[in-house]
């Protein structure tokens, strides 16, 4: 990785998807599968979870580097929901990855994550050993 | 009664140990459609975000608190903070040990910092920090 070096990861995403995560985390809060619920508190139908947008926004590194043991810190902020219609399409996530710098074997990796143009998550960013030896 | 921001500094008791398993950890990576081969096989490891299920069930000590007056449904994540000593393995048996680090508020709503320890052998394999901001009844 260097300095100013950049990544596109596409992921789409649909309700099946969102289900299935749902299991997997064990999170199970219903506007995740429920339209009812999701406009119950002002949302235009089911979205993601936050965590879903996260992790899958973090394959545009571990693809990167290979190894995720390689990954030292990840953060965000949940800015926007990504919201998934009823659709066989679903909605698409855009991950731009750009290594903002490296230090002592270590890259600061930012993420700008995109949904139809709105930014879903701020402030991403991935601290990832890049040494020769993996960690 | 509400949480204040005498509560920062609250440390929760630890909770049951979370035993990481290679079949959770390939639903998981499934479930994040991705198909790295170091989340699957006989020796995977975690996706980093899987520590999200464990730290997210420590949070169950926060909502059953009841001096706190949290309600899960009335909360929302605002954002979310990993730092790794080493990836989730299967067989790691994790406890989890949640604290309360800050707490603002602002009118009906209470930004709640939480950092929870997840350790394996009483290391610590990683620190998972979020702010969760609440909404209390009466504004609701």
């Amino acid at each position: 990785m260097i300095q100013g070096e950049s990544r596109e990861l596409r992921v789409p995403v649909t309700r099946a998807d969102v289900v299935r995560y749902s299991g997997a985390s064990t999170d199970f809060n219903e506007i995740h599968f429920l339209d009812r619920r999701a406009r119950a508190i002002g949302l235009p139908g089911v979205v993601a979870h936050g965590m879903w947008t996260m992790g899958a926004a973090l394959r545009a590194v571990t693809d990167w580097v290979g190894d995720p043991a390689r990954i030292l810190a990840y953060q965000v902020r949940f800015t926007k929901p990504v919201v998934v219609p009823d659709t066989d399409e679903g909605a698409e996530v855009v991950v731009v990855a750009t290594v903002q710098d490296v230090v002592d074997e270590v890259a600061t990796v930012g993420l700008a994550v995109t949904c139809d143009g709105d930014a879903v998550l701020g402030a991403a960013r991935v601290r990832v050993h890049v040494g020769e030896e993996p960690r | 009664m509400p949480i204040t921001t005498a509560h920062a500094g609250r440390t929760f008791p630890a909770s049951a140990p979370y035993e990481v398993s290679r079949a959770k950890i390939a639903e998981f990576a499934r479930a994040l459609g991705d198909d790295n081969p170091a989340y699957f096989g006989l020796d995977p490891v975690a996706p980093p975000t899987f520590a999200a299920i464990i730290a997210a069930q420590a949070w169950d000590a926060l909502f059953d608190d009841e001096e706190l007056g949290l309600a899960l449904n009335r909360t929302i994540h605002a954002d979310q903070q990993f730092d790794f000593v080493r990836p989730l393995r299967a067989g790691d048996v994790v406890v989890a040990t949640l604290s309360i680090e800050r707490v603002r508020t602002r009118g009906a709503m209470d930004m709640v910092t939480v950092e929870v320890d997840l350790a394996v052998d009483g290391a610590t394999v990683c620190t998972a920090r979020s702010t969760l901001i609440h909404t209390r009844e009466e504004a609701a």
